[in-house]
């Protein structure tokens, strides 16, 4: 199918462009190690205070650097102008979404799995026993975040402000994600740990939903 | 000119009958006594401020899917009133909060669902004012503007299902704690008196776009002469 | 009752608030059509 086809290399693309310089993840990396230090703070990370807040800090951590990291999406596009050699290379703009959601989902996720064990040393939280029940969430949360934040930096590169305009508009807009991963995550860092189907079903209702609207809205958002 | 002046009149007549239904008519309540009254307001307001963002999202694409500027001016007004209806719904919530709970701000579900609500719409004005070009002003806050509706539900899902996990005081009673009939039927009748409001706030609102429209044509032919 | 205190108050500030949005409005409305007026007289004036 044209449109896989044109994603993969798209997609391939995307990936040759960031590992060839890996600034983007190296400096993800270590923001949100600096956001997981500076958390820890602001109270005390002793093992009952951190399966309580733990989650939520994480998750919260990983927001900020997305909202970051997702700027540079359409905005390396726009400063060396290859938005509209990108649109006439595919025949579905969608192509392009498909082949940015993919990259950006991998970058976080490997941001993620890179810090979950530092997280789990400093602030003693079991990560080994959950451990493939913590990467479905974090590819689950990090799929949604990266659809709604490539739709958006679509947005935000065409405006004013743009640095601050991807974090306001995101933020707000990905407060379920927030609060689903969150939830399956502390349930995975509880003493005995468990899985939260129904935040799980609720993420992947989320990322099936908004993957639909930007299907439906992709070829607007790159529009001439 | 006289028609909208009548209408005008209309609305504060109905605004008016409203407020005293929700002060004399309905009766007192049992637990709360007379402070549940300004949940007429809140709820009416609530109930509006959703219609109102309702009425954005589809104007929002309309204009997506056909491009005429009314649809625009349709969006942006519906979202500007939503807004303000929302304002409404979070300044009354705490002034109910405080007397029966001795709490200003409390994260039960529907206030915290309300606040990002409103934070979401802040942004779709927002974007706006950083965008130049009128085309694609309108294009991208009305992708914007569909993308936040989507969420509507989706926050309101995710943190009253998150809310119950912890529970709260569940400081808004809601629907759920109204039993008298008389109730519902004040409930009922002040949120068609905020409709009537909405109507009229939206058109004014409606007419000041169009107006700019054609400032900025005008503005054109200027400059091209 | 203190609390009658508070109802009113709020119903108030509601009011408030959309008087408040309904007066802006009509402000925004009337600087726009004199901003109409000055650009539609150098238009002609340019005829």
């Amino acid at each position: 199918m044209a449109l896989l086809s044109n994603a993969t290399v798209l997609l391939g693309k995307e990936l040759r462009t960031e590992f060839r310089s890996r600034e983007l993840l190296t400096t993800t990396t270590v923001f949100v190690l600096i956001v997981i230090v500076l958390f820890s703070f602001s109270f005390d990370p002793t093992s009952e205070e951190s399966r309580r807040f733990g989650a939520g800090l994480l998750w919260l951590a990983f927001l900020f650097a997305a909202s970051l990291m997702l700027q540079s999406c359409f905005l390396r596009e726009q400063n060396s102008d290859t938005l509209s050699a990108l649109r006439l290379s595919v025949s579905d703009p969608f192509a392009i979404f498909l082949a940015k959601v993919t990259a950006n989902t991998l970058f976080l996720l490997l941001t993620e799995l890179l810090l979950l064990p530092v997280f789990a040393v400093m602030y003693n939280v079991p990560v080994l026993p959950s451990l493939h029940w913590l990467v479905l969430v974090c590819f689950l949360g990090s799929l949604g975040v990266s659809i709604a934040g490539t739709a958006l930096s679509a947005i935000s590169a065409q405006a004013r402000m743009r640095e601050l305009l991807l974090p306001l508009l995101l933020l707000p807009l990905l407060t379920p994600i927030l609060v689903a991963s969150t939830e399956v995550t502390a349930a995975l860092f509880d003493r005995s740990p468990y899985v939260q189907w129904k935040g799980v079903g609720f993420l992947a209702v989320f990322d099936l939903a908004f993957l639909t609207i930007l299907w439906l809205l992709g070829e607007y958002l790159v529009e001439e | 000119m006289k028609k909208s002046v009548l209408s005008a009149m209309v609305v504060l007549l109905l605004l008016g009958v409203a407020a005293y239904a929700a002060f004399f008519v309905a009766p007192t309540d049992a637990k709360q006594g007379v402070i549940y009254r300004i949940l007429y307001l809140h709820v009416a307001s609530a109930w509006t401020g959703l219609t109102s963002f309702f009425i954005c999202f589809i104007a929002n694409s309309l204009y997506v899917l056909r491009r005429q500027p009314r649809w625009d001016w349709l969006g942006v007004s519906a979202g500007e009133t939503g807004l303000v209806f929302t304002t409404v719904v979070l300044l009354t919530g705490p002034i109910w909060a405080h007397p029966v709970w001795g709490i200003w701000w409390t994260w039960d579900a529907r206030l915290t669902s309300t606040f990002v609500l409103w934070l979401l719409y802040v942004s779709y004005l927002l974007l706006r004012t950083l965008v130049e070009e009128p085309d694609r002003r309108a294009l991208l806050s009305a992708l914007f503007g569909i993308f936040a509706f989507i969420d509507v539900p989706l926050v309101f899902g995710s943190i009253r299902w998150w809310r119950t996990q912890h529970p709260q005081p569940i400081i808004m009673g809601g629907p759920g704690s109204f039993f008298d009939p008389t109730m519902y039927r004040v409930l009922f009748f002040t949120w068609l008196a905020m409709l009537g409001l909405m109507t009229l706030l939206l058109r004014q609102r409606y007419r000041l776009e169009a107006m700019r429209g054609d400032l900025e044509i005008i503005q054109r032919e200027l400059e091209a002469a | 009752m203190k609390n009658l205190n508070s109802v009113f108050a709020a119903y108030m500030i509601g009011w408030t608030v959309f008087f408040v949005y309904y007066i802006s409005i009509a402000r925004r409305t009337s600087v726009l059509r004199e901003d109409i007026e000055r650009l539609k007289n150098s238009l002609n004036r340019g005829k």
